[in-house]
């Protein structure tokens, strides 16, 4: 196993463009080896792997991407879409028995709990070197193949309706004129709305942040049990208002529906979306692989990006090229992302107290 | 067919003591199967979800302490449930009633468009329903807002029991049907010959020999909608119930501990019914004994039974206009496209449908013919012998074997995951635990089906069949499953559309290679493609539509070809 690794980040270190000479082996550990790599043969990983990989992703969109990677190692691809809630709640029942290989996608908060719970395995791959430490755990359990960010869906139709002025930051949507008319997910069951509660704590302070949270709850007409309920909501005309993430596939909604998005000017709160191995998989090997040869092939972060109409890949990998990203980062709110794990349950704990009747009540 | 039949019997007679002792052998390793595979699949898994509830599994030592949170916290949402679950249990009920004896009075194309749209019905794929109403009734509605002009709020406790018990009814009501078309039709007619009034008929014969079916369908609501998480987490907006908090402490916290926990406290409600309903049907079931009559239809006319006839006709007709409103507006969404809230005719989501790998739809059609023809069997057999032979622990048995469907089917599923996660009982990423889970949580309603329509075989005849000689398996083969063919039918109906339908607890379940049809629903609905959604959601009832109509031909012409 520990052979594997290394041999697996030694031949990524290459990347595609370089040649393959000679063999010969390193004892340097993969890590912290960010100049000194030795060139070993470069494809050397890939003629080992056999069998089928496993893959729970967020979405069934990936299909090309997988089918070259079947083509270059011959790894059959399966995928299913799960949430990322859901696979945590999975992992946590099969005790250590996984029935996947890669998790792909989903908030990081799930995979910082699946962590912290000992239920990934380690990749380490020296390409990992380019990649931005911002976006990938130090340890290598957990890298990022994008961004999600996070803004304001409006539906113009019932803001005309009902008289509201567009608002155009966080601090806008405490106003009282949008009582009940905002719709945000409940951040337990959402990694893009736990990133807001968790950004703007961090930005406006704790005091601050609950203060802010206890006057945007007066305003939230509920909040929904599953992620895509702000967008689904406000594009069927049903609130006025969504906290979503915004993607190229809500803005071609703006073309379709009488909605529009709003990208809040005091700051962009975004969550990375993880990529990881689950420990005692079966195909464990293949899953790695998978992960080094995504991450160390600009052609494959390209064809990422394309299906998934995001440009976040250029953060995580600044070198990328032909990605650029349509925003200015600077927008991004600043966001310490070791705290994102480890506050997750008593930040959830006290909103689920704000929230109070919001979320649990008995209703007349 | 005859002639190996003929040939058996023949050499039975002549070596009939032995073959009376392998008889007996079957008949007993049969009821062994049925009550071990009880065991593993209801029991063993129950089993798993209690002990994680108090801590025993998963490292930390035990604890009540995930109990102690739920009771502190949850209480309100439990009152909510059970005020959810009474209201729609009895909204549900007198649907379904009024629907039965409409549905049972009434001959020709009425009758016949409407049992179509009961049959469609059946099918109700997860979520598009929800998506329908919200569509249909939500404060940009079709009706409500584009028809009527009113603006209100569809996100609340009434949306839920308005949706739920509408969507338990089909179910019931094709149930209460077979009851009622096996009603003494001489009590009928001698309550005539006496002079009674229809409305008296109705109100004096009908619907007290209705009852044992009343309080299935009561019963089956009840925890249905205690169970239901779905409609809910859609549409319940603010009000939540315990199934829809489940829910959430999977997907949110992954809590299996606590989630665990609030499995046990939804449960006590539900065997609290279940053996108030199992007291109160054994009352009932002596008041309808010997009530046996031909397969006619009721003649009895709806319209002069006064208010009780009146009522029963609209709520009838409510229901049938708003299924076929529900299940019209998810058949045109997958052809309308919404531009800036104009709408127009498209094919593209049509195109995309055809997109979907056909082997996806072949493999859900495989899964559900299995699940219905195996469930169907093991439920005639439970039945047979919970009602009919003393099997010790039996009523244990009967409520153990309710219990799956107490539980929001997501629960049901990681209790699966416990389960079978290790050697020697390793059946995660198989196709078999899928199938068994599907089977097992559509094993209550079977069981219920087979029991009720058991009660309309006469047990002289049984007794007779057993006088003449035969062993328990010949009065099985030859006296009960035939009896029992009414219910093969619903039975068999119930269980493919679930099957073909089913999501919450195999979610957990599938393989990645192994994908249902089913998820591709759920892929559409949650990117918000709610035509594509709709239009799977079509392809979907169509398909089960076909495949239960091939079903009804073969085993029509089969009965035919027995007859003549």
């Amino acid at each position: 196993m520990k052979r594997n690794i290394l041999a697996l980040s030694l031949a990524l270190a290459m990347g595609a463009s370089l040649t393959a000479c000679g063999g010969g082996s390193s004892s340097t550990p993969a890590p912290s080896a960010s100049t000194a790599v030795e060139p070993t043969a470069s494809q050397a990983a890939a003629p080992e792997l056999s069998g089928t990989m496993k893959v729970v992703a967020t979405g069934d969109i990936y299909g090309p991407l997988f089918e070259q990677f079947t083509a270059d190692t011959g790894v059959d691809v399966e995928y299913i879409s799960m949430s990322s809630g859901e696979v945590l709640s999975k992992l946590r029942a099969e005790g250590g028995t996984p029935s996947a290989d890669l998790w792909f996608g989903g908030g990081i908060d799930a995979f910082m709990s699946a962590k912290d719970d000992g239920l990934l395995e380690q990749v380490q791959f020296d390409a990992a070197e380019d990649l931005d430490p911002t976006y990938r755990d130090a340890d290598g359990y957990w890298y990022s193949k994008g961004i999600t960010i996070v803004g304001f869906l409006l539906n113009n139709g019932l803001m005309k309706d009902l008289g509201l002025t567009d608002p155009t930051s966080w601090a806008d949507l405490t106003d009282s004129q949008y009582a009940g008319e905002i719709v945000m997910s409940n951040p337990a069951v959402s990694g893009t709305n736990y990133a807001v509660v968790n950004a703007l704590l961090q930005s406006l302070g704790d005091e601050e942040g609950w203060n802010y949270f206890t006057a945007l709850n007066d305003n939230i007409a509920y909040y929904g049990k599953r992620g895509s309920d702000p967008k689904n909501k406000v594009t069927s005309d049903e609130f006025a208002i969504g906290i979503t993430y915004i993607d190229r596939s809500i803005e071609a909604l703006t073309e379709e529906n009488d909605v529009s998005i709003v990208y809040p000017t005091d700051g962009i709160p975004w969550v990375p979306e993880g990529v990881a191995v689950f420990k005692n998989a079966d195909n464990v090997d293949a899953a790695k692989y998978f992960v080094e040869w995504l991450f160390s092939n600009d052609d494959h972060l390209r064809t990422l990006a394309e299906l998934e109409q995001k440009d976040g890949s250029k953060l995580i990998k600044p070198s990328l090229e032909g990605v650029e990203l349509s925003y200015d980062p600077s927008i991004l709110m600043k966001e310490d992302l070791s705290q994102f794990g480890a506050q997750r349950e008593d930040i959830l704990a006290k909103f689920e107290t704000l929230m109070g009747d919001k979320a649990n009540v008995a209703d007349e | 067919m005859n002639k190996p039949a003929f040939q058996s019997r023949g050499k039975r007679v002549s070596s009939k003591e032995a073959l009376f002792r392998i008889g007996e052998g079957v008949d007993k390793l049969v009821l062994l199967f049925l009550l071990g595979s009880v065991c593993l699949f209801v029991l063993w898994p129950m089993t798993c979800i209690l002990l994680r509830s108090l801590h025993l599994s998963g490292g930390d030592g035990f604890t009540l302490s995930s109990y102690v949170q739920v009771w502190t916290k949850y209480q309100s949402a439990l009152r909510n449930s059970l005020f959810i679950g009474i209201v729609s249990a009895l909204l549900c009920t007198l649907f379904s009633v009024s629907a039965a004896v409409f549905l049972s009075t009434r001959r020709g194309w009425m009758k016949g468009l409407c049992m179509a749209v009961l049959l469609v019905c059946m099918v109700s794929p997860p979520f598009v329903s929800s998506l329908a109403y919200i569509q249909l009734y939500g404060r940009r509605g079709w009706i409500t807002y584009r028809l009527l002009g009113l603006s209100w709020d569809p996100y609340n406790s009434w949306g839920v029991i308005w949706m739920q018990a509408l969507s338990f009814v089909p179910m019931n009501a094709l149930f209460l049907i077979g009851i009622l078309s096996k009603l003494d039709g001489g009590s009928l007619r001698a309550a005539r010959d006496l002079g009674a009034r229809p409305g008296a008929i109705l109100r004096d014969v009908v619907l007290p020999l209705m009852r044992p079916g009343i309080l299935v369908c009561l019963l089956l609501s009840f925890v249905r909608s205690l169970a239901d998480f779905g409609t809910p987490v859609i549409i319940g907006g603010r009000s939540t119930t315990l199934a829809a908090e489940i829910y959430l402490q999977v997907v949110g916290y992954s809590d299996l501990e606590k989630s665990s926990a609030m499995n046990m406290f939804l449960l006590v409600p539900s065997i609290a019914f279940f053996f108030l309903y199992r007291a109160l049907m054994r009352r009932s079931d002596r008041l309808t004994e010997g009530a046996r009559g031909k397969q006619e239809s009721l003649s009895l006319p709806l319209f002069r039974c006064g208010p009780l006839g009146w009522l029963a006709v609209a709520m009838s007709l409510l229901f049938f206009v708003m299924m076929t409103l529900q299940y019209g507006c998810i058949f045109l969404s997958g052809f309308l496209k919404s531009t800036k809230g104009v709408y127009s005719f498209t094919l593209k989501y049509w195109h995309q449908l055809w997109t979907i790998s056909g082997s996806t739809m072949v493999r859900s059609v495989i899964y559900s013919l299995i699940v219905s023809l195996g469930g169907t069997l093991f439920a005639m057999l439970f039945a047979y012998y919970m009602e009919r032979r003393r099997v010790p622990g039996r009523s244990l048995f009967d409520c153990l074997v309710t219990l799956p469907y107490m539980l929001p089917g997501t629960c049901f599923g990681i209790g699966y995951i416990l389960a079978f996660n290790h050697a020697p009982l390793k059946l995660t990423g198989t196709a078999l635990i899928v199938m068994a889970n599907m089977m097992f949580k559509q094993l209550p309603t079977s069981t219920k089906i087979c029991s009720a329509s058991l009660t309309q075989v006469p047990v002289y005849l049984e007794k007779a069949a057993r006088d003449l000689g035969g062993g328990q398996m010949a009065v099985v083969r030859d006296v009960i499953l035939p009896g029992l063919r009414p219910a093969f039918l619903s039975c068999f109906v119930y269980n493919f559309s679930s099957s073909m339908t089913t999501a919450g607890s195999i979610i957990f379940l599938i393989d990645p290679g192994r994908q249902l049809a089913v998820f591709k629903l759920f892929d559409a609905v949650y990117t918000g493609d709610y035509a594509l959604a709709s239009l799977i959601a079509s392809a979907i009832t169509v398909i089960v539509l076909a495949v239960e109509g091939l079903v009804f031909l073969i085993s029509w012409k089969g009965a035919a070809r027995r007859v003549s």
